[in-house]
């Protein structure tokens, strides 16, 4: 690759240095220049709307904006000139006058607001254009989200976000004129939307209060917030988190631009289910007494758990675990005896294969061709499918999905095929779309690990043989545990069917780790058999954060801490080992995991 | 007391929460040293009615009534140099969300609609003031001399305002005294 050609600005007198094809504002940035700006983000691509960081190049009759215009060599650039700030004082007359930008009661009052700011930077005292009034509605249909038109300024932030970093496009702007808006799906709302994903990373990117978020609004001002970094343990994607908080609550979470994972993404799962969403907690100790559970201090529930352990023979006792739990448990638990962490089926052969390298995202963004086999990244892993999305529709890889569910990557698919009814033909085609991939990726999750999905696995591995040597694809072994590659590396049992691992060996003392899973770890009783062998144990000793199904069959409930009330690290698809912080201090009597079970050892 | 003659001041309330005024009488232990150097004649305040002829007028609120128009001509026309004090003077702000809707959804709204009201009837007698079609800031309407943003604007703020005013200068605005944050 040729290195890019050196360049010299002189921008408002200073010389600047910058590489040719680079814009003017990213030249005067990089020099220490601030030009104001509204429609601009550094990760999306330029759209030049808001002429906020209009320039004026010496010797060019008009003025440009230095979003959007490459420096050339030599060029002189004036940035704060007078004219310059009369126009920019026009621009955003106009902005306030269009539309109804009522500070008062605006979510973004004081001081979060981009429109706000530039206001004040620009000393807008009064505007002197007749305000126009009009009539927009709010859009709050979407279950986080909400769009208040009304605080539009048509920067498109919103739109590119939504096509650059989810992929999606749910949003684009229709009508012309003064009747120019952001749209969902052709005129949609964001709860009838087919194509929103409630990513919320429009939210994030949105200058001024038009789009917000619904259980964040008026809940305090992100500038006064404390803000911490951790990392998302919803799945193992691993995204990195900015958590605002105030007095103690989770104000707002946002993506962290600063990891080397997500590059400031989130799916919804990350950005909204895990503070938006009402979930019973937990709060204290509880002991079954007289067939009801009683609230008990956490001297009486480790000794009762204790006691109940103490009366079983070793091979009567078992620890079963979620795969959310971090690195730091490992130890602890392999004192425990027999131990298990129950994963999704076929899982357990997915993290012996252990495919993974600290790069999957960046082969990811660079591949030419994705294969999708066995895995649902819309549904389990958000972030990745984004990933997919935008390297096919934005950088023109071709996509090959194989899967046993439909899910949205189908409908960018070149081609999309059921493991269960493949077609002999379908080998030529598959071989075809293929043929001039030099950066194939292959993204392969539990279902791969199936025999059916081993045959298909076998088909792509001889299609690649038959082309050049050295362009094996790179294998991406997608997990759905959080932690649970982490987990079983470390020797815990990876445990598909409760059921079986259960009955192999009768037990009196069962000690369920269900950690922070939505669920309260629920989801164990819908296998089959697994109540009626639960109700057989002596004693079942339930270490949740929520309240479930689950608890309701406990002689112990231990309260444990949530995402954002414990540290330690977790290891994601990629091998990477992320830090967990702890954002808050554990609600009630709750306690890390970490924390309950080095406790029972002691 | 200076023999130099007292700067006139006229304070009027349009449609707006009154909390511009209470913002101003938050100066507090500075209001004594503003009525050394300025009369305050006709005003919410002094609950004087009569505008006389005065140097300063000062404006809260937006333009919402016929009677809210009628005081700020009759004002403008009393007064050399006329102040807009905070956000619905100068921009409706508030008030004027109600340009978003018919005027007599509104009044129905107000009037018949309500929650807490049982039999409603929309005021017919002359005596009550038309409400205009839309609310509207005062530079709508007549030439405003100087502006104090805010809503309310805070006491500091009219503070600075009002110094540079009687020192002869016209306020100057920059981030530092606009946010107030």
């Amino acid at each position: 690759m040729i290195a890019p050609k050196q360049i010299t600005l002189i921008i408002d007198g200073r010389r600047c240095a910058g590489q040719e094809g680079q814009t003017i504002l990213q030249i005067a940035q990089a020099n220490g220049i601030d030009i104001p700006t509204l429609c601009y983000l550094k990760h999306l691509s330029p759209w030049g709307g808001c002429r906020m960081c209009i320039v004026e190049i010496v010797g060019s009759p008009k003025v440009v904006p230095a979003c959007s215009t490459p420096a050339k060599d030599g060029e002189q650039v004036n940035t704060h000139s007078d004219y310059l700030k009369k126009l920019r004082r026009h621009t955003l007359e106009l902005l306030f006058s269009e539309r109804n930008h009522i500070c008062p009661f605006c979510v973004m009052n004081k001081g979060d607001c981009e429109l706000q700011l530039q206001g004040y930077r620009h000393g807008i005292e009064a505007i002197r254009f007749p305000y126009l009034y009009p009539a927009w509605p709010v859009d709050v249909s979407g279950q986080y989200l909400g769009l208040d038109h009304n605080r539009c300024i048509l920067c498109t932030r919103c739109v590119r976000t939504c096509e650059e970093m989810e992929g999606v496009h749910a949003l684009d702007i229709s009508h012309r004129g003064g009747k120019n808006h952001v749209v969902v799906d052709l005129g949609a709302t964001f709860g009838t939307s087919d194509t929103c994903t409630s990513c919320g990373a429009c939210v994030a990117a949105c200058p001024t209060g038009a789009l917000f978020d619904k259980a964040a609004a008026f809940r305090g001002k992100l500038g006064a917030c404390q803000t911490v970094r951790t990392t998302c343990a919803e799945c193992p994607v691993g995204c990195g988190l900015l958590v605002y908080t105030k007095e103690n609550r989770i104000v707002e979470v946002f993506g962290d631009f600063d990891s080397p994972v997500s590059r400031g993404h989130l799916c919804v799962r990350g950005r909204y289910e895990t503070w938006a969403e009402p979930r019973r907690r937990i709060l204290q100790p509880m002991l079954r007494r007289h067939e009801e559970l009683e609230p008990a201090t956490w001297d009486e529930a480790l000794a009762a758990v204790r006691q109940a352990a103490k009366k079983a023979r070793p091979a009567q006792k078992a620890v079963l675990v979620s795969p959310r739990l971090n690195n730091e448990t490992v130890a602890a638990l392999k004192k425990f005896g027999r131990i298990g962490v129950f994963v999704a089926r076929n899982e357990a052969a997915l993290c012996a294969e252990g495919n993974h390298s600290a790069d999957s995202m960046a082969k990811l963004h660079d591949a030419d061709a994705i294969i999708v086999l066995g895995a649902q990244p819309s549904s389990a892993q958000g972030v990745v499918a984004a990933k997919i999305r935008t390297t096919v529709r934005l950088r023109g890889a071709k996509l090959l999905v194989f899967h046993t569910r439909k899910s949205d990557l189908d409908q960018y698919a070149d081609i999309c095929a059921n493991v269960v009814s493949l077609e002999h033909k379908l080998w030529d085609q598959v071989a075809d779309v293929l043929r001039d991939a030099k950066r194939p990726v292959l993204v392969y999750g539990p279902e791969a690990m199936t025999p059916i999905g081993v045959s298909v696995l076998e088909r792509l591995v001889k299609i690649f043989e038959a082309k050049a040597a050295g362009l094996a694809p790179a294998l991406i072994a997608l997990p759905t545990g959080p932690n649970s590659l982490a987990l079983a590396a470390g020797g815990i049992e990876p445990v598909e069917e409760v059921g079986p691992w259960l009955d192999a060996k009768p037990l009196k003392f069962l000690h369920i780790v269900a950690s922070d899973e939505p669920d309260g770890g629920a989801r164990l009783l819908d296998e089959k058999y697994v109540r009626a062998l639960l109700e057989e144990i002596d004693c079942v000793v339930v270490q949740a954060a929520y309240q479930s199904r689950l608890t309701d069959l406990a002689k112990v409930v231990l309260p444990a801490a949530i995402w954002c009330e414990r540290q330690g690290t977790i290891t994601n698809f990629e091998g990477r080992e992320l830090p967990l912080r702890a954002v808050l201090p554990p609600r009630g009597e709750a306690r890390p995991d970490q924390e309950i079970l080095e406790a029972l050892l002691v | 007391m200076s023999d130099k003659p007292k700067i006139k001041v006229a304070t009027v309330w349009l449609g707006g929460c009154s909390g511009c005024h209470m913002s101003f009488l938050d100066l507090d232990e500075r209001l004594v040293e503003l009525v050394k150097l300025v009369d305050i004649t006709a005003s919410p305040i002094t609950d004087v009615k009569e505008i006389p002829n005065v140097d300063v007028g000062i404006v809260e609120g937006a333009v919402c009534n016929e009677e809210n128009e009628h005081v700020l001509r009759t004002l403008r026309s009393h007064c050399k140099v006329l102040v807009a004090l905070g956000d619905c003077a100068i921009t409706g702000n508030i008030p004027a969300l109600r340009n978003q809707f018919k005027l007599e959804d509104v009044v129905a709204r107000g009037f018949v609609e309500t929650e807490s009201t049982q039999i409603g009837e929309i005021p017919g007698n002359s005596v009550v003031p038309k409400l205009l079609k839309k609310v509207r800031p005062i530079q709508e309407f007549v030439k405003v001399d100087a502006h104090i943003p805010g809503c309310p604007p805070e006491a500091d703020t009219i503070w600075y305002a009002l110094t540079e005013l009687l020192a002869g200068r016209k306020p100057q605005w920059t981030e530092k005294n606009l946010c107030y944050d």
